[in-house]
């Protein structure tokens, strides 16, 4: 089912957590909200959820075409996951997950044995049938959030609803439950969206990704066209590190070897985009001396200062450049930049 | 900084063994200090209310309740007979005062859990305007003295009070005169035979002023366990198609009930034991004694043993209370263990 936000506004005392966001969301597509805290990502799934009312005057929100913003988050059919799993502290998991079906009006109610037999497939599918009668005091973080997603599952949601799912785990089980995610995802083909404020969460399970700023969506598109071809500064900073040169870029070669800040454009680039070398054999490098250097298991992140304005860059190699080079602390090398990203606007960091 | 260490460790590891604390002469000393205390102030005075309750005998202990009939074929003096009249209705009045402590009890303490759930549902569950100011409101109560309050009633509700016109002449039914009246009438089988007509110096104006006192009880616990455990679940239930109904019983109130039942147990205790508000708008009518009035009124009799003796009620029941709620908070600790652990393991 398509979820249509329509120019949405939501103000929280003056706080305007959306302003004016618009979204569209295709059947069966996996989309994440990305955004720092405080940007509106989950007030504008709460909105879609129907947990949060947005404001009057805000467009309509549409369920494959028809409106769905006077509806209560009950009738929506939507599953919503929490960040703190909110599983209920006193029913065991197999009661947990039966609750939706059981919480259906007399008419529309199974059998017992038709909610048993459901369940009992809902754990094989988030694979905890052998928790059934557990607490969920008893089972680890990552057991209890695919509780809460079997939970949201089983009332059959035509919109899959997940806020910070991962966001209480360790790194471990983040990267385990992200790909058991995807791996459901395409399996059962609900439309999702999900929302994160990890960047590489978000681009590797996600079709598509809305970068979120400040109530607004700054860019929306897939993994690849975020973070190849950000709209703008915001969203470069936001997906990974960077340098930042206050210069603009004037041609292919010539990166930004000028340091003067001209005509107020900047100009980014990725630590993995500095390459590093010992002879500045074109003339286009960017003298630098080497002032630390920190292991990072296969990357290896180098510190450096431009021996012409002092500023610092910090470039990511891989470990067998790196061994090639040679480097050590002091070295005197020259940078070049690859990919680097150009942007009008100046604005302070 | 080991202090420090000690008082993290006291407040995050609490149920496990207490840390070591300090030199052991301090501890001692603390512990001493703390049981001679107790002793003094609580135990000598609850032994003593048994002791003097009972320093008549057993069969004058019974008495205070329950005065046998003169044996039969026995022949009593006119002397004899008054005195045996006389006791026999000392008997009555401590009965007539456990029976309307009880009834009022029964009326104020189901109110004031629905009262105090209320409460502590908007004032946790929602954010609005004068939230604060609706959390002072519920906590003041606590800080106004009860003889206060029940001049507040007697004002309010008075002959000459602001309400005094109408409430002086309100008629309402006494709900122990409820009886058995048969088809033959009515369809409505039951019936009073006996009504009230005003509200205050009747039975009506304690049972109010033991609302006003004691609805902090059950909001007041209520309200910190509420406010951690915020309203994920309740929105989960909500979004998963349960009614409002539904996710209160199943969700809410599973996740509250041993604090609510332990705000239960104070509640009761205070309307089994308020004196300054109810002996207010009481008007000091027989029929209108509790047992903490019908007390003085024993005491004011010089009737020392009697008067122990109904107090001896009230310190069984206080005692009772004390167990139930021992039990209860362990049960809450559990609960917020349980909780403590799930957070830490996020």
């Amino acid at each position: 089912m398509s979820i249509e936000v329509c120019s949405v506004n939501k103000t929280f005392n003056q706080f305007k957590a959306l302003d004016k966001v618009s979204l569209k969301v295709e059947t069966g597509e996996l989309v994440a909200l990305l955004g720092p805290s405080g940007s509106g990502k989950t007030t504008l799934l709460r909105v879609i959820a129907g947990i949060e009312a947005a404001d009057p005057g805000s467009g309509p929100i549409l369920f494959d075409g028809r409106d769905v913003s006077a509806q209560e988050a009950g009738k929506r059919r939507i599953g919503f996951v929490f960040q703190h799993y909110a599983l209920f502290k006193h029913m065991s998991v197999f009661e947990n997950v039966a609750f939706g079906l059981r919480a259906k009006p007399w008419r529309l109610r199974s059998k017992e044995a038709e909610i048993r037999a459901k369940v009992g497939e809902l754990l094989q599918l988030v694979q905890l049938q052998n928790f059934a009668q557990r607490y969920p005091s008893q089972i680890s973080g990552g057991q209890r959030q695919r509780v809460a997603l079997a939970r949201a599952l089983a009332v059959e949601p035509r919109v899959l609803l997940l806020d910070e799912p991962f966001g209480a785990l360790d790194a471990t089980v983040r990267r385990e439950l992200r790909r058991w995610l995807r791996k459901l995802h395409r399996r059962i083909h609900v439309t999702t969206v999900l929302v994160t404020h990890d960047q590489e969460e978000a681009l590797d399970v996600s079709d598509r990704v809305a970068v979120m700023n400040e109530g607004r969506i700054e860019q929306f598109d897939s993994p690849e066209a975020i973070y190849d071809s950000p709209a703008n500064p915001f969203v470069f900073k936001f997906l990974g590190s960077y340098n930042l040169f206050h210069a603009r870029k004037t041609n292919a070669g010539d990166a930004v070897a000028a340091s003067p800040a001209d005509a107020g454009g900047v100009t980014f680039v990725r630590p993995h985009d500095i390459e590093i070398r010992r002879e500045n054999s074109d003339g286009f490098g960017i003298a630098a001396r080497i002032n630390h250097i920190g292991f990072a298991g296969s990357l290896v992140n180098v510190e450096l200062a431009r021996i012409d304005n002092d500023t610092v860059v910090d470039a990511a190699l891989p470990a067998h450049a790196y061994k090639d080079l040679g480097l050590k602390p002091d070295d005197r090398v020259f940078i070049r930049l690859r990919n680097t990203r150009s942007f009008d606007e100046d604005f302070s960091i | 900084m080991a202090e420090e260490l000690a008082a993290q460790t006291q407040t995050t590891g609490a149920f496990g063994n207490p840390p070591p604390s300090g030199h052991p002469l301090i501890r001692r000393v603390m512990v001493a200090t703390t049981v001679i205390f107790l002793t003094l102030f609580i135990v000598i005075p609850v032994v003593n209310v048994f002791a003097q309750a009972l320093s008549k005998g057993v069969d004058a202990y019974v008495r205070v309740l329950h005065v046998a009939g003169p044996p039969v074929g026995a022949r009593l003096s006119p002397a004899e007979r008054r005195k045996l009249a006389a006791e026999r209705g000392q008997a009555e009045k401590t009965w007539s005062s456990i029976r309307l402590t009880a009834g009022i009890a029964v009326i104020v303490v189901p109110l004031n859990i629905v009262f105090g759930l209320a409460a502590a549902w908007s004032v946790t569950k929602f954010r609005f305007k004068g939230r604060a100011f609706l959390i002072a409101l519920i906590d003041l109560p606590f800080s106004v003295s009860p003889v206060i309050a029940g001049l507040i009633f007697v004002l309010l509700l008075g002959r000459s009070g602001v309400l005094g016109a109408w409430a002086s002449s309100f008629t309402w039914p006494d709900p122990f005169s409820l009886h058995w009246r048969g088809f033959a009438q009515d369809w409505w089988p039951l019936a009073f035979t006996r009504s009230f007509t005003g509200i205050i110096f009747t039975p009506l104006a304690i049972v109010l002023a033991s609302i006003f006192v004691t609805f902090p009880f059950v909001a007041r616990s209520l309200i910190p366990l509420m406010e951690a455990q915020g309203s994920d679940e309740e929105v989960a239930a909500l979004s998963l198609g349960a009614s409002g109904w539904r996710t209160f019983r199943k969700v809410t109130l599973p996740n509250v009930k041993w604090a609510l039942l332990y705000g239960v147990i104070l509640c009761t205790a205070r309307v089994f034991g308020e004196f300054g508000a109810v002996s207010v708008v009481s008007g000091h009518i027989d029929s209108n004694d509790t047992m903490p009035l019908r007390i003085e009124k024993l005491w004011n009799e010089y009737n020392n043993q009697a008067a122990f003796g109904v107090a001896s009620l009230l310190a069984f029941l206080a005692i009772v209370t004390l167990i139930v709620q021992t039990i209860v908070e362990r049960q809450t600790g559990k609960s917020e263990m349980r909780q403590v652990e799930e957070e830490g393991t996020q």
